[in-house]
């Protein structure tokens, strides 16, 4: 466990920036934008534009709200909430995504390779502690980050709704459970997961290429063309794209429900059960292997 | 004296495309010895270094410390240290970070030795490592290896670029501070004079095989260099030396396997510089290639 704790660690104090500091700069901007439109502290009117912030001043949602039943204000705030922890998760994805494709090419591109491979730490270890961090770890940071923009976020809507005499000030805290924040990080878990085979092409291509942006589109490009003019299908490219997707968009996922939600642990059992995740988890099973082989004979190799 | 081997390889052979990095190697470390792989460029040194790193893959018999190295490397780098270039720290930790990183990593490093040392020099542990000078470089690298307690040490050209100042440094560090008698240390470098008197062993390279391996008390034995008074020049080259140089405008003869008092008499004697020698071994092989 030391191991591993000092392995992720050490991705961290490197990719701070991306894993780190943008979720929680994307957190504080959202919040600064919710206190505006709330508290209506901005306009922005000229002849062709008028963008007011302060849209609880729309008398007509106003009234939905006020004539709303309390289900339903429930649904409107946990759902509002959710959609506001999207940008949060974006940002983490796209820096994972960055991660991926560099993390193995940066190493070899300083020669920083030849120190961490003289150190007692195998390569299976150094690329499954990168696999964690990409995984597991990189949701699990912007937690804090979605706490924060919740609590601002409700804590706002408490004040107005509560000013607003549509519902008080104590009750919009029994709108959101506590439980949700876990889900939407348990549900990036899951989506990662899915997502997995990506992640894994683009840091292989990272540890093998000069180029890795080339490197990981190229061969893919190839394949699909290829499969386009002898096949005449398309097979490949749909498969690339849904595992792009939210997990719950794929094909063979039962469509159990339509409206947004917050993710149901429930719905984790019958992603398990789809044979996609599973040909997934195979194919990145491949990729890493492939990964560990090629670091292990890099001989001391250089992307000068 | 064989129990206590700490490197054994034998006929080690690395083949790059068209070029034969080491072409049968054999070669003996025994714990205790400080031994310097000498040779010019493309001899094979690094690759043999990383061969024992296990870096690379070799053909041949290769052991270090009972282990194949390919193989075993995570086990062996609990037991093993290198610096195998300079540059190599990563540029974006601080000095802090990266010892907390060894300390996590590394079941033999002492955290608080490194600190000690590194109080001794003007790195400072909130520093980052891409803001120090390449000397400072190699002084926190050397401190993280010094503070590990591992029982051999393998470094290679470890002083490249460095200017005078730092390179003796180094060398006086490493064997002042590290080197216990019962540590061994592998070196390679061009650098040759300046690790002269630490070496215990020496081993010439050429083109990926050992064209000597001696210790350095038998090699003083072996040859020795005469520099004759003016008039004894015809008398010396009948002596067969092996090899004739000329040093400010005196020529110097090298001979091997002769009496002493035979030369004492005609000038000037004394072992010679490994350099020198090697030049002379390395021009005498090169000859032998040609005939042959």
């Amino acid at each position: 466990m030391k191991v591993l704790f000092t392995l992720v660690k050490r991705e961290l104090q490197e990719h701070k920036v991306g894993l780190i500091y943008a979720p929680f700069i994307v957190a504080m901007i959202l919040s600064l934008v919710i206190v505006l439109v709330y508290f209506g502290v901005t306009d922005i009117k000229t002849n062709d534009f008028n963008f007011s912030t302060s849209i609880y001043e729309n008398g007509e949602a106003v009234e939905w709200m006020r004539a709303a039943t309390v289900e339903q204000k429930m649904t409107v705030i946990r759902s509002g909430l959710v959609v506001l922890g999207f940008p949060v998760a974006f940002v983490m994805i796209f820096a994972v995504l960055s991660y991926s494709l560099g993390t193995f090419f940066e190493e070899r591109k300083d020669k920083s390779i030849i120190f961490w491979r003289s150190l007692p730490i195998s390569d299976l270890e150094t690329v499954l502690s990168k696999v964690f961090v990409v995984v597991f770890v990189a949701p699990l940071i912007i937690l804090p980050a979605l706490i924060f923009l919740h609590m601002v976020a409700l804590l706002s809507a408490s004040i107005f709704f509560a000013v607003s005499d549509i519902v008080p000030f104590t009750w919009i805290w029994n709108a959101y459970s506590i439980t949700d924040w876990f889900r939407i990080i348990f549900s990036l878990w899951m989506q990662l997961l899915w997502s997995l085979p990506i992640l894994a092409w683009l840091m292989l291509a990272g540890a093998y290429s000069r180029k890795p942006i080339v490197a990981a589109v190229l061969p893919l490009v190839g394949i699909i063309a290829i499969e386009r003019v002898v096949l005449g299908s398309g097979v490949f490219f749909a498969t690339a794209i849904e595992r792009m997707q939210p997990w719950s968009l794929m094909s063979s996922f039962p469509k159990q429900y339509e409206e947004l939600r917050v993710v149901e642990i429930a719905d984790i059992p019958l992603l398990l059960a789809t044979q996609e995740f599973w040909y997934g988890m195979l194919i990145s099973v491949l990729l890493i292997s492939a990964i560990v082989y090629i670091r292990s004979r890099s001989e001391y190799s250089s992307v000068e | 004296m064989q129990n206590d081997i700490v490197v054994k390889a034998r006929g080690i052979k690395k083949k790059y495309s068209d070029n034969n990095a080491l072409n049968g190697l054999d070669l003996d470390l025994h714990q205790g010895q400080i031994l310097g792989l000498i040779g010019p460029n493309g001899a094979g040194k690094s690759t043999f270094l990383h061969a024992v790193l296990g870096l690379l893959k070799s053909e041949g018999s290769l052991e270090v410390m009972g282990l194949e190295p390919f193989k075993n490397r995570h086990q062996l780098l609990k037991k093993v240290c290198s610096i195998t270039d300079v540059a190599v720290l990563p540029k974006w930790m601080t000095v802090e970070q990266m010892l907390e990183y060894v300390e996590g990593v590394h079941p033999e490093f002492d955290p608080e030795k490194a600190r000690s040392i590194l109080s001794k020099t003007n790195i400072k542990n909130t520093s980052k490592i891409r803001t120090l000078s390449r000397g400072m470089i190699v002084q926190l690298h050397l401190a993280i290896i010094m503070a590990i307690d591992a029982e051999l040490l393998v470094l290679d050209e470890p002083t490249l670029g460095l200017d005078l100042v730092y390179r003796k440094e180094f060398y006086s560090r490493l064997i002042e501070d590290y080197f216990d008698g019962n540590k061994t240390i592998l070196i390679s470098t061009h650098q040759v004079e300046e690790i002269e008197g630490v070496l215990t062993d020496v081993v010439f390279l050429d083109k990926g095989q050992a064209v000597m391996n001696e210790s350095i008390d038998s090699l003083n034995q072996r040859f020795l260099e005469l520099r004759p008074n003016a008039d004894n020049n015809e008398k010396a080259k009948s002596l067969n030396p092996i090899n004739i140089r000329t040093e400010l405008g005196r020529a110097v003869f090298l001979y091997e396997n002769i009496d002493i008092e035979k030369l004492s008499s005609l000038g000037e004697v004394r072992p010679p510089f490994i350099a020198d020698l090697f030049v002379a071994i390395m021009n005498r092989s090169d000859q032998s290639g040609e005939q042959s």
